[in-house]
């Protein structure tokens, strides 16, 4: 049977890898004793997928992944006995059972949301971080230096942003939420969205990102893009 | 004297500064599964690692003094490693000390401070950790207010290069001796005596040796003798033995870490100490005598430390497993125990001559790991120099064996530089290669594999304390590398062979530190302070650095590398005691020059504790 769960990564464990988060999912299930699928071959391993990958440093309140397992275990009892296997930091909270005929998560994956949390290097107002946020829906084009296997160059990102929004600002602090395209093969990354954010509020400074959600196409049972 | 702020944990957002400026930031955050907390606790201890977490982690003893000392009531035993220099790079823009990573506390704010010593080239990183935690250098700047500085490890049965920085060293194996330094200091402390008077009490336990109270003295540049300081402290510290390994705390809960760390697997620790008496090989010498655990309760260990930590791999460890005396019992067992969870079993340090045919299938069954075999030397009279009692037939076997299982590559260690070595000594390794080149290329071709591969990883002689070969001279790197040359050259033609030459400039200050004596503390902290980090890195080793700091000190490196010891002279590091007598390694020596092999130690006792055997040995 497969399960499809989420599962929330925050705290230090932020500070991980997807290919940790894969080492330490499929230690915490041995741990929960789940009656495991595992791959054929030399090699053996459990068949686990991830929608998508979660960039080490940013937390999450929701990654979605499958896992097939040899024998029936309830949603909830997965859920119970995974959790008392898993750190400190990540927390399965959804989970159901998925038909054989679903297609693969990352295939279903469209979009995300993000509270992107700024450290600027000197104070502005709410006013500046709306217009700013504004001025970037407003744009046809927003260019940034994106890193790629050939080495940085400029990319317009304006496609990948679907909204966004000023959320507050504080003393020493802004917070935006933002919603960008995600897919296989690619979409917005909330470190480019807040460095373009930087460039027109005419600031440095360092940022912290936290996914909100995962949004799907083609299944009632995952969040979707409205 | 220490302020309040010792004792303020960094928080979240000074945190999130840090771990964002370096490139591994899994490496600082704690939080593994099996990770100790605690509420309540009156003592705090930090066992440090002076290297980075991939390596600490991986440091068996480390995990067993975890377990031990958080096993004690009211004793909070965190861990710290030795931070990457990106690390302290960011620790010291911010202005913030290094931490511990189950309560992220500075270490000027616990009770004791513990290194593990593991290798000699990680003495500046102890610096650092002290530096950046605030804590002065030497002993004798401390006053009890400080946090008690404390080393143990292999490297401390010679104790002398560090002695000046600790406060008290700890000599051999920790799980019993660990809970008596702590309950000594947890009383002194609830007393309130003054550092001598702990120092002093401290003397008096079995294994600990107190620096402060012997003093060196040297006549003409070199070390004469030692003046003891203390009546109350032993003439001779004696190291410490657990003399019931199966009764011995185990690790217990292993912790898992989130990255992926050196040894990453479920470690068992099958026996303490070896008895082959391997003359170049410290650890055969400082870990005696054997102490096997048994079958029954290795097996309830793993299946213990499997359930608990989620791991899919096992590894028996010891100096030497294949000499267990109840392998051929156990493997099996164990394999098939384990092959049930799809969990593998791996066996490091076997050795060639105890391998079997049919226990290579049975790893097999599970997964199939690397093949390394180390004859050490390429000639049979080497061999019988260094008394690694293994035949060219007894490799040949072997590795058909191997070869024939379905293995098609194989990793054979090597060293060279060794007493009473010849040209031909070297170009013996490149035979032996070609031999094992040849039994896989008789095989079959339906019966082998392909891409065969013979890997021969060549390494630099180091000659150290405690072992048969403490008095020789090491050569010189010029010889070294016209050797490495020679070896190159008589490689050619042998299909399938690849050389690894470890570079030999490291080795030097290797063998300067491991028979070095209480003058290169200063060299030390010089060194330190002009920028050594992380010396074993290749990418970090500083060789100008380490030269200005020796001669800053009037001291060289010749005198300690490449200088053979006079048979009587006194060793700094004779001030301990080892357990194994001079005598004993005299005589080893003495057999050594004249390629005399002495027997195993199961088929007999050599007396190397003297008077003592019967009161430490009961193989």
């Amino acid at each position: 049977m497969k399960i499809i769960a989420a599962f929330e990564k925050t705290k230090e464990i932020s500070y991980t890898s997807h290919l940790d988060v894969q080492r330490t999912l499929q230690r915490a299930f041995r741990r929960a004793n789940l009656p495991l699928a595992f791959s054929k071959g030399f090699n053996p391993h459990p068949k686990l997928s991830f929608a998508t990958a979660l960039a080490t440093g940013y937390t999450s309140a929701g990654e979605w992944l499958d896992v097939e397992l040899d024998g029936d275990v309830s949603p909830e009892d997965f859920m119970t006995r995974v959790n008392a296997a898993l750190p400190n930091g990540m927390r399965f909270h959804s989970a159901f059972v998925a038909d054989d005929s679903i297609d693969t998560l990352s295939k279903m994956l469209v979009a995300a949301n993000y509270l992107i949390t700024l450290y600027p290097d000197a104070p502005f107002d709410f006013e500046a971080l709306d217009a700013a946020v504004r001025a970037i829906l407003a744009s046809d084009e927003v260019i940034v230096e994106k890193k790629t296997k050939s080495g940085i160059r400029p990319a317009n990102i304006r496609p990948e942003i679907l909204e966004s929004e000023a959320v507050s600002v504080s003393d020493n602090t802004a917070i935006v939420a933002v919603t960008g395209t995600l897919n296989a093969a690619g979409g917005l990354r909330a470190g480019t969205f807040a460095r373009a954010l930087f460039e027109r509020l005419n600031r440095n400074g360092r940022f912290t990102a936290h996914r909100t959600a995962l949004l799907f196409t083609g299944s009632d049972r995952l969040p979707r893009l409205d | 004297m220490r302020g309040r702020e010792s004792f303020v944990l960094l928080n979240t957002q000074v945190m999130d500064m840090l771990l964002s400026r370096v490139e591994k930031p899994a490496r600082y955050i704690g939080s593994e599964w099996n990770m100790e907390r605690k509420e309540v606790y009156d003592f705090r201890f930090a066992l440090c690692f002076p290297d980075v977490y991939e390596i600490g982690m991986s440091h068996l003893g480390s995990r067993i003094l975890y377990r031990v000392l958080n096993d004690m009531d009211g004793v909070y035993c965190e861990r710290c490693y030795a931070p990457w220099t990106d690390m302290e790079q960011a620790l010291r823009e911010l202005h913030e000390p290094l931490f511990t990573l189950e309560t992220k506390s500075p270490l000027k704010g616990f009770d004791i401070v513990g290194f593990s010593l593991l290798y000699e080239m990680c003495y500046t990183n102890v610096l650092t950790m002290l530096d950046l935690s605030g804590i002065p250098f030497l002993a004798s700047e401390r006053d009890e207010s400080w946090p008690l500085i404390v080393a143990g490890g292999p490297c401390t049965v010679n104790p002398e290069p560090i002695a000046e920085i600790m406060d008290a060293i700890l000599l051999g194996d920790g799980e019993e001796l660990e809970p008596e330094l702590v309950e000594c200091v947890r009383t002194a402390k609830r007393e309130g005596v003054s550092k001598r008077t702990l120092l002093e009490r401290l003397s008096e336990i079995e294994g600990v040796y107190v620096p402060s109270f012997y003093r060196p003295v040297y006549e003409n540049g070199r070390y004469v003798r030692t003046e003891r300081l203390s009546e109350k402290a032993p003439e001779h510290p004696v190291r410490r033995v657990v003399r019931d390994l199966d009764h011995a705390t185990y690790i217990g809960r292993q912790l898992v870490p989130h990255m992926q760390i050196v040894h990453d697997r479920v470690a068992v620790e099958v026996m303490r100490g070896c008895t082959r008496g391997c003359r170049f090989c410290q650890a055969g010498y400082i870990y005696r005598p054997v102490r096997e655990r048994t079958k029954e309760t290795l097996l309830a260990q793993t299946r213990d430390l499997v359930r608990c930590t989620g791991y899919d791999e096992v590894s028996l460890l010891s100096l030497s497993t294949g000499d267990y005396s109840e392998l051929h019992a156990l493997l099996p067992r164990i394999i098939d125990d384990m092959a049930e969870q799809k969990v593998s079993v791996s066996l490091p340090s076997l050795r060639i001559d105890s391998i079997l045919k049919d226990d290579l299938e049975k790893m097999q069954t599970v997964r199939k790991g690397g093949l390394t075999f180390a004859p050490e030397a390429g000639t049979q009279r080497m061999r019988d120099v260094i008394n690694k009692n293994v035949t060219e037939d007894d490799l040949l076997r072997a590795v058909t064996d191997a070869f024939t299982a379905g293995w098609c590559g194989v990793k054979l260690y090597f060293m060279i530089g060794l007493p009473t070595e010849t040209d031909e000594d070297i170009t013996g390794i490149a035979d032996l290669a070609r031999k094992v080149s040849n039994c896989f290329y008789r095989l079959p071709k339906d019966k082998r594999g392909s891409g065969f591969r013979v890997t021969v990883s060549v390494s630099t002689f180091v000659p150290k304390p405690w072992t048969a070969f403490q008095w020789c001279a090491q050569n010189r790197q010029e010889e070294i590398v016209r050797k490495q040359q020679l070896l190159k050259t008589a490689l050619k033609g042998v299909r399938g062979a690849e050389l690894h030459c470890h570079p030999s400039v490291l080795s030097v200050l290797e063998a300067v530190f491991s028979r070095g004596d209480r003058r290169l503390n200063a060299v030390l902290i010089d060194a330190y302070r002009n920028g050594c980090r992380f010396d074993s890195w290749a990418e970090h080793f500083k060789p100008d650095a380490w030269a200005a700091a020796f001669e800053a000190n009037g001291l060289t490196m010749d005198e300690y590398a490449h200088r053979e010891r006079d048979m009587q002279e006194p060793l700094p590091w004779e001030t301990i005691d080892a357990l194994v007598t001079v005598s004993y390694l005299r005589r080893e020596w003495a057999r050594a020059q004249e390629a005399r092999t002495t027997k195993d130690c199961r088929q007999g006792c050599n007396g190397c504790f003297g008077e003592r055997c019967e009161d430490y040995c009961r193989i």
